[in-house]
């Protein structure tokens, strides 16, 4: 992919803004980005941020979805802002974590809603965080704080074939991929960033994963990975009929 | 067992009063009516020779099932579970438990997760009946392999089993080794030596028994613990794999003043259940065993049968519906024993299904099955010995529930 040039996005917002937004999909496999923007220190760069486009296409050139990409400044003068009381929602549906993949900073809280008719019983004993979350109908339970960097991978006790990821990174952006393997990063300061690519799907080995991209003060800057293995299978569930089947 | 019958129900009463708090219990229930047409010969169910649950006297309208199947919560990781079940026929419970266990489930702390079952329950082995209730939800009737199991064999006991999984390693699977010892299913094998395979959709409940040989099915005979082991492998959620033997450790000169005799049966088992795309369901599965009584005190002869079992199943469903083929082969061996014609069956059937969701709670399911089968033994009941039988059903379902 080709570089493009477009206009530079002015930011309105409050200079110091630490803005997390998260979004989570009603639909298995519909994706959305979750960006996490910093202050810069440099107030030069304030009105001139970059973009960073990624794009992920496996041996054949077709797109991935649902790949955490995440991008870490190598300057390390830009460092990024204390932790952000943020949250997220990694929901149950029809027997399966939505969405399967969950990128957050690190101190994000996730709460666990339940959408499902039948109990859940969540649980990770990934030592990034370990925490066993019952989720009965009819009772709420508070989120759960993911405080420390590192993969989380979530199951349900009572439903084995359930499996969720939760990414979480010091990294100040990042994301995951939608439909067409792209995720865009916005208001980058200009300079190198280490970016890191992971998904449960993605069998290259992790050095291959990391790599550094220069981003320009102004306009998308493309970064197009082209996996060298083939993906791993991972089917969906199959859809069940009611409570009555399992 | 009336004792045990009152205790359980007892147990379901309480269970009832304990589930106040809202998902404490979770209940499953569903009505199954029938309409029947048979060629069959009058079925073993009633008495007769025939290997299909319907026949000619016992057409047009009749219940298939109704059941309730309820899980109730009692700690975390603590649950109980019951499945009762009604069948409309004659037998002397009309309502009864077919499984009645606590579970014990520890969150993982690691990849290898333990659970512990005890009560009565099936064995881990047929891949169609895997709804609430054990209902199966391929065809109205099982294979003659799961019918069997279904009907002579459930585990009074204890299970253990460890399983990895496989999600915290990258693998979208797991694996599970399964343990478990039992009593109570001593008089298991005497049915198959009586008549060999047959097709029906008509498991044994816990304390009930039909006014055929032998009239009840559970009982500890010979005070020695049975056994079986197995292995599951789960793929992706789309390959699941079973390997199981069993050996119920009968003394087959265990003889009770009743008239009790304690059978030894032995089998091994392997099954697969393949869904590789959307909409298509393969399942095989096949049992290879042997069993055997006597000599004991009134009857000086040892009986020993071998028996193997095996079926394939293609199922497609889309939307609402839901097309399934099945066929079964299924033989007996008599290897000594009793004079008289060889209890050597040699049998097949062909099934094909049809299910149809009318809503979230409504189901149509139609059925034909039609039964080949040779049993020499059927000539003392002035039978031919071989048979063909056919059955059609079509049943509307109703179900409620939910949360289990």
């Amino acid at each position: 992919m080709a570089h493009r040039k477009s206009p530079v996005r002015m930011r309105s917002g409050h200079p110091a803004r630490l803005a997390t937004r998260f979004a989570v999909t009603a639909r298995l496999f519909a994706k959305r980005v979750t960006v996490a923007s910093v202050a810069s220190l440099a107030s030069a760069t304030l009105c001139h941020a970059g973009e960073l486009a990624v794009s992920i296409v496996d041996r054949a050139g077709r797109p991935v979805t649902d790949v955490v990409v995440t991008a870490a400044p190598l300057d390390q003068r830009v460092s990024r802002a204390a932790s952000a009381a943020s949250t997220a929602v990694m929901d149950q549906r029809s027997l399966a974590f939505v969405p399967r993949v969950l990128v957050v900073a690190t101190g994000t809280s996730v709460a666990f809603p339940n959408s499902d008719s039948v109990s859940h019983q969540v649980y990770s004993f990934s030592p990034a965080k370990k925490f066993q979350l019952p989720l009965y109908k009819g009772e709420r339970h508070p989120p759960v704080t993911f405080d420390r960097e590192g993969l989380v991978v979530l199951g349900c006790n009572i439903h084995d074939e359930m499996a969720g990821y939760i990414y979480v990174t010091d990294a100040p952006y990042f994301g995951t991929t939608d439909a067409a393997g792209m995720l865009r990063l916005t208001d980058l300061r200009a300079g190198d960033y280490r970016l890191t690519l992971w998904s449960p799907v993605v069998a290259d080995p992790p050095a291959t994963l990391t790599r550094t991209v220069q981003v320009a003060a102004q306009g998308v800057t493309a970064s197009r990975v082209q996996l060298a293995r083939e993906l791993r299978a991972r089917p969906e569930p199959r859809p069940r009929r009611g409570d009555w089947e399992y | 067992m009336r004792a045990w019958h009152a205790a359980a129900c007892a147990i379901i009463c309480l269970w009832a009063g304990l589930a106040g708090a809202e998902d404490r219990l979770a209940v499953v229930g569903a009505l199954d009516l029938r309409w029947v047409h048979s060629t069959a010969q009058t079925s073993y169910l009633n008495g007769g020779v025939g290997a299909l649950r319907f026949d000619p006297d016992h057409e047009d309208l009749r219940l298939g099932r109704a059941f309730l199947a309820a899980r109730v919560r009692l700690m975390d990781v603590v649950t109980l579970h019951a499945v009762a079940n009604a069948y409309g026929d004659h037998d002397r419970n009309p309502v009864d438990l077919s499984e009645l266990w606590a579970e014990v489930r520890p969150f993982p702390t690691q990849a290898l997760r333990w659970r512990v079952r005890v009560g009565a329950f099936h064995m881990p082995v047929s891949l169609e009946n895997r709804a609430s209730g054990w209902s199966d939800v391929y065809t109205i009737t099982p294979s003659a392999l799961n019918t069997w199991l279904g009907e002579e064999f459930r585990t009074i006991g204890a299970e253990l089993e460890a399983r990895w999984l496989g999600a915290s390693s990258g693998y979208l699977g797991d694996v599970a080794l399964i343990a478990a010892a039992y009593g109570w299913n001593d008089p298991a094998g005497a049915l198959i030596a009586d008549g060999g395979f047959r097709l029906t959709d008509r498991p044994s409940t816990l304390f009930g028994g039909l006014s055929r040989p032998p009239t009840t099915f559970y009982h500890e005979i010979d005070r020695q613990p049975g056994y079986y082991a197995g292995l599951i492998w789960r793929h992706h959620d789309r390959l699941e794999f079973r390997a199981l033997r069993y050996d119920n450790r009968a003394n087959p000169r265990t003889e009770t003043d009743a008239g009790g005799y304690a059978w030894r049966t032995r089998f091994s088992s392997l099954g697969v259940r393949l869904e590789p795309a959307a909409h298509w369901t393969f399942i095989a599965q096949y049992l290879d065993g042997d069993t055997a009584v006597g000599p004991t005190d009134t009857t000086p002869d040892e009986f020993r049968m071998s028996y193997r079992a095996a079926f394939g199943l293609t199922s497609l469903d889309w939307g609402r519906e839901r097309l399934t083929a099945r066929f079964d082969d299924f033989h007996t061996h008599q290897l000594s024993g009793f004079e008289g014609p060889p209890s050597d069956e040699s049998g097949h059937a062909w099934t094909v299904g049809w299910t149809h969701e009318l809503g979230a709670q409504w189901q149509l399911a139609a059925e034909w099955i039609r039964v080949s089968s040779r049993f020499p033994p059927r000539v003392t009941y002035d039978k031919p010995p071989g048979l063909l039988e056919s059955q059609t059903q079509l049943a509307i379902r109703y179900r409620f529930g939910g949360g289990l």
